[in-house]
């Protein structure tokens, strides 16, 4: 009788070994050598693909069923018993079955208790045992002080939206403020003085842009030859003269 | 300070450390002889289980550390909506079995009782911290020996390797 044994769904030769003796349903003492040779080369040869990784413990152990089979067959040399059990490879065989029994049992134990004991649940350390810095509590901190805080940050944000809604009165002004009306103020200025500098025509209430519109004025009234600029020093005044030639 | 006091500051350092506590840390914390705090701990952890709390102090070599109990694994898993880690292979297992019963032990010894090799199964404990190398053997060669960690006691809840459930030894 053969039938067909998957090798992979066991652990290695010993695996297979203890399993056919378990089939053939005899104690591992009292297996008959021969016969379990027989099934364990059957098992090999039902392997329909031959991963010679695998295998070769496989084959290794097919040797040493063989070679404890041919001893047998050999008339004994030496009778004394003693030497007989330790040199007996087919006790050896026997002796290594058992005690890789009784570790294949004991991993069964553990796997037991491994499902059971895996439903425990454990928790990551505290973060601040990794970061734990005073300054980021300091210690005069209180309930009083962080709405004090909190009161604070309420004003700046409401000084914030008063402040936007005078910008947009401030940009209305801006249309007020025109290139021509600057050209004009500064010919106007002219026909009452020969010369004057550019700071002159600007009191503390000016704003940027009044200076920035009446300096492109400036440039406008340069570019039609209207007036001569002199500027002394890099950032300094601007003096302002009307163009003689052009009367 | 009477004991109760101390149990309590006990906790709350389980709590925070979340990793195993080793009772001699403890032992200097609280000022106290290393068998006080063995003995303080055993109470209670017995206290923790008289009173049927949600968590257990687990001990393993000297060491303690707060965890959920493995009654309440179900509704813990539905909560946290995960399935467990996939458990360790048979292979795995057994020669887990081989370390944790004749440690300190070498590979080629593990080998010679399983009969197959197991280079690859042992990368993969050490890989889990269930097992690690235990200096090397004074023999040719000067072997690694390999051995159990307290992560193996914790993960099969054994206190100590002596908890380990006794071996069919072979009549010799």
């Amino acid at each position: 009788m053969s039938y067909i044994v998957k090798i992979d769904q066991f652990e290695g030769p010993l695996d297979l070994l203890l399993h056919l003796i378990s089939k053939s349903k005899v104690r591992i003492e009292d297996v008959s050598i021969t016969q379990i040779t027989e099934q364990y080369l059957e098992a090999l040869d039902s392997l329909e693909q031959f991963n010679i990784e695998i295998a070769s413990e496989f084959l290794v152990m097919a040797a040493t069923l063989l070679h404890i089979k041919s001893c047998m067959l050999i008339p004994k040399t030496k009778p004394s018993l003693e030497n007989d059990e330790d040199n007996d490879p087919g006790q050896e065989l026997i002796t290594r079955l058992k005690e890789y029994k009784m570790f294949k049992e004991a991993g069964a134990k553990l796997r037991e208790r491994e499902r059971y004991f895996s439903g425990v649940f454990y928790k990551h350390p505290e973060k601040i045992l990794a970061e734990f810095d005073r300054e980021v509590f300091p210690e005069h901190i209180n309930a009083e002080l962080l709405k004090e805080i909190f009161i604070q940050l309420i004003n700046i944000k409401k000084n914030n939206v008063e402040q936007k809604l005078e910008t947009k009165l401030y940009e209305i002004e801006r249309d007020t403020v025109t290139i021509q009306e600057k050209a004009s103020l500064i010919l106007d200025i002219l026909d009452k003085k020969n010369e004057f500098t550019f700071f002159s025509i600007f009191d503390q209430h000016h704003s940027h842009l009044d200076i920035i519109i009446t300096f492109l004025a400036l440039l406008e009234l340069l570019k039609e030859n209207k007036l001569d600029v002199w500027q002394n020093t890099v950032y300094g005044d601007i003096r302002i003269k009307r163009r003689i030639n052009y009367g | 300070m009477d004991e109760r006091d101390l149990m309590s500051i006990v906790e709350s350092i389980l709590f925070v450390s979340g990793e195993p506590v080793d009772a001699k840390e403890i032992a200097q914390l609280l000022k106290m002889d290393i068998r006080s705090v063995r003995k303080l701990m055993k109470k209670m952890i017995s206290t923790f289980d008289f009173e049927r709390r949600g968590l257990q102090i687990i001990m393993a070599n000297d060491t303690f550390q707060l965890a959920t109990r493995p009654e309440h694994s179900t509704y813990i898993e539905t909560y946290i909506g995960q399935e467990r880690t996939k458990g360790i292979s048979q292979a795995g297992l057994e020669t887990l079995a081989v370390i944790a019963y004749r440690q300190p032990v070498t590979k080629s010894e593990i080998e010679s009782i399983r009969g197959v090799k197991c280079d690859y199964v042992i990368n993969s404990l050490i890989n889990r911290g269930l097992i690690q190398e235990a200096g090397r053997m004074d023999a040719p060669g000067r072997p690694i020996l390999y051995c159990t960690t307290d992560l193996f006691l914790r993960s099969f809840g054994l206190t100590s390797l002596e908890e380990l459930p006794p071996l069919d030894e072979i009549s010799k």
